[in-house]
């Protein structure tokens, strides 16, 4: 099928190394790596192999990777387990209002239990200031989050800056999604100051269904599944040795390929800014910014996105306006209201990402499919 | 061509989908989100629900068409729910379905479509346009106990000329037994009722959730003797029996509901009947040479023979051949001639209304 896709942030395919681990991993792993034959320790042999694999790409020590089954569950137990089984106390959560929504909904929970919770803005360009969140964070703080970069305009948070003020705080447990940031940069949590992190395999060309939850060796989390020891007694559930073996090989060769992946989401990236702001019409958020890479928020103004986006899938284009709900339609955007943007304008942005097999030209031919749907739609 | 097809997740509008399909047109299917809770959530029950776009999706898998869920919230709540508890708390009847028709599916979704490229829109009303000589009429659908031309009497030759009724001349049985044998997930789905936005809630309990209705004010006959008081007018609509002060010998019904008094009008059925009343914001009539007039003043009921007077461009006296107890202010007054639908109107009281009391 001849279809461009630029949607990467939303997912990207698997990649031939990871078919080919996960099948291997069946084959001479499908033993329960938590049971006591040949077979168990095989799978063993996978998951622990995977496990070493993922942590150094990310500056940790084995022992500091949980496998769970998304990003999401780790950011609702990085941000929900710490106030589960405790009455309403004085301690507070501070989350940045630009974070995923699993990390929102996560902290409304909080809030509804009983607890405080902070949220800091970005400014009007969408980065959350320093200041303003250090200011925010007090002696009853008992978890702060802030995402790597954010999912829908790529803008890059001050985490190392703020986790790097905070890292006396043992009483505090800094959380960050780095799901979008691990695509296209590069991470070192020890270094950032980070104490726990959410990951997803399926953003760098892993298998969907399987994610890690950083936490740092010094800190101890609740568990929020029970049954049996698995994951060093922290995650109950018989072990995803497929999906782990999947989401390790995406790691090594995101990890192998990086500079030239990279480069290309970079050069892709820049070609299509270039090309569409011929367009005087159009704004690309954040522009003067740190950005990820791999995504680009644009804002056309006048125009309602929704058909642009109808127009491009009909003309064989994957984009999106950041994040799609269940029902499917799409709400203005958190992110950008929160950077004060008004409905009418966060009505007419489209995220466009790039991934691991972005091909050269796709930022080209992407351009002038988006300029020739709006000229369809105007 | 290009058409698109308005989606709700029922067995109807999933067939129009197939059809055109069939046919061999480019069809793309959308729901419409019309309506969502304080948090965004989309309603549990009456059409639009979370689960009914899911099996419009489910359809549109199945038929291998595109299919988009396009916001239309703050359209609908702008044009539709403010109307609809402006006009209670106003004493009138509204209907929210025409409402939404005329401002929101054949007006709004028309220019979306538009520029989406696409010719024609397509739902599944059961309602035939015909072309008679180069001139466009809306008649009643084949299958008659079905047939919606009330709810769509607004639109005018030029909106005719951009939209497909596919079901015009299709039986309900037929369309459920061509959703099977295009194994549509939505072929014995049930029909939906409700209102909309309201869901299985009671209207009253909608729209006092959301502006506070409560002003009292008297219960009169129409020699003006109060004979109780009530809570709010909101409470009544014409023709309403439940709820009025006992103790005639005669059932009393609703009258009238007088908002610039906040008076409730009550007596018996047969001063409730009128025959004499006014048609405002009226649409399509083009030609009134007819000499089988009939009005339906209700969606799903019966037509009355009438005679009409024209006072303005868009207003009309009406006549009935006999007098009847239905007539509410607010609701909608469509005129046939056979199964061609002449025009209709929003009803208004008549000063001559006064003549029966």
């Amino acid at each position: 099928m001849n279809f461009l896709y630029l949607d990467h942030a939303a997912t990207s395919p698997m990649r031939e190394s990871v078919w080919d681990a996960m099948r291997d991993a069946d084959r001479d792993g499908f033993g329960n790596p938590s049971g006591s034959h040949q077979l168990s320790r095989n799978a063993k042999n996978i998951v622990e192999r995977s496990r070493e694999s993922i942590a150094s790409s990310v500056g940790a020590v084995p022992e500091e990777i949980i496998f769970t089954s998304s990003g999401t569950e780790s950011d609702n137990w990085s941000i929900k387990a710490p106030f589960g089984l405790q009455e309403p106390t004085e301690q507070d959560l501070v989350v940045s209002s630009i974070e995923h929504e699993a990390v929102l909904a996560s902290a409304d929970w909080v809030e509804k239990k009983g607890f405080n919770v902070s949220y800091v803005k970005p400014d009007n360009n969408g980065k959350v200031q320093y200041e303003n969140y250090i200011t925010k964070v007090k002696e009853s703080t008992r978890v702060a989050s802030l995402m790597w970069g954010n999912n829908e305009t790529g803008i890059i948070q001050p985490v190392s800056k703020i986790g790097n003020q905070l890292i006396n705080k043992k009483e505090l447990l800094f959380h960050s999604d780095i799901v979008q940031g691990f695509v296209s940069t590069k991470i070192d949590l020890h270094k950032a100051g980070i104490n726990s992190a959410a990951m997803s395999a399926h953003k760098i060309g892993g298998p969907k269904g399987i994610g890690f939850m950083f936490l740092h060796n010094e800190y101890k989390i609740e568990s929020y599944f029970h049954g049996g020891k698995q994951e060093l007694e922290r995650r109950a559930g018989t072990v995803n040795v497929v999906g782990i073996a999947g989401f390790a090989a995406a790691v090594i060769e995101h990890h192998k390929r990086f500079d030239e992946e990279v480069g290309v989401m970079t050069e892709e990236k820049s070609k299509f800014e270039n090309l569409i702001s011929e367009n005087k019409n159009i704004e690309i958020i954040g522009f003067k910014e740190e950005r990820l890479p791999h995504i680009s928020n644009i804002q056309v103004k006048g125009v309602n996105s929704e058909n642009l986006l109808v127009l491009l899938d009909l003309d064989g284009v994957g984009v999106s306006r950041g994040s799609a709900c269940a029902s499917g339609a799409q709400k203005p955007s958190h992110v950008l209201t929160a950077m004060g943007i008004g409905p009418e304008k966060a009505n007419s942005h489209l995220r466009i990402s790039f991934g691991w097999n972005t091909r050269e030209g796709d930022g080209k031919k992407g351009a002038e499919k988006v300029l020739k749907a709006i000229k369809e739609v105007s | 061509m290009r058409v698109l097809v308005a989606m709700s997740g029922g067995v109807d509008s999933s067939v129009v989908a197939g059809i055109l399909k069939e046919k061999g047109h480019e069809v793309i299917g959308v729901t419409m989100k019309l309506w969502e809770g304080d948090n965004g959530e989309m309603p549990e029950t009456g059409c639009c629900t979370a689960s009914d776009s899911e099996d419009a999706r489910k359809v549109a898998a199945k038929l291998d068409i595109p299919y988009y869920v396009l916001d239309y919230t703050s359209s609908f709540s702008e044009n539709v729910v403010d109307n609809f508890i402006s006009m209670y708390s106003e004493g009138l009847t509204p209907n929210p379905c025409i409402e939404c028709n005329r401002s929101v599916k054949f007006d709004h979704f028309l220019d979306q479509a538009n520029k989406l490229g696409c010719e024609k829109v397509a739902t599944g009303h059961y309602a035939k346009i015909i072309d008679n000589n180069g001139s466009l009429e809306l008649h009643r659908a084949d299958y008659e106990s079905k047939d919606q031309s009330y709810v769509l009497h607004m639109l005018t030759e030029d909106k005719l000329s951009k939209v497909l009724f596919p079901l015009g001349t299709i039986s309900k049985p037929k369309v459920r037994q061509i959703a099977a044998r295009l194994g549509l997930s939505t072929a014995f789905k049930k029909d939906s009722q409700d209102i909309c936005f309201v869901g299985k809630k009671d209207y009253r309990e909608f729209v006092e959730n959301r502006v506070n209705l409560y002003n009292s004010g008297k219960i009169i006959d129409i020699q003006g003797n109060q004979l109780g008081t009530h809570r709010g007018i909101h409470e009544f609509t014409v023709g309403q029996r439940k709820g009025l002060p006992g103790g005639s010998q005669e059932p009393r019904f609703v009258l009238e509901i007088d908002s610039s008094s906040n008076n409730i009008v009550i007596g018996t059925k047969k001063q409730l009947e009128k025959d004499f009343f006014l048609l405002k914001e009226v649409s399509f009539v083009k030609d009134l040479n007819y000499t089988d007039l009939q009005i339906q003043i209700r969606y799903n009921s019966e037509t009355t023979p009438c005679s009409i007077e024209v006072l303005s461009d868009d207003s009309l006296e009406v006549k009935l051949s006999t007098p009847t107890t239905g007539v509410s202010p607010g609701q909608f007054g469509v005129l046939y001639s056979g199964t061609k639908l002449i025009g209709g109107g929003r009803i208004e009281n008549s000063e001559k209304v006064r003549i029966l009391y």
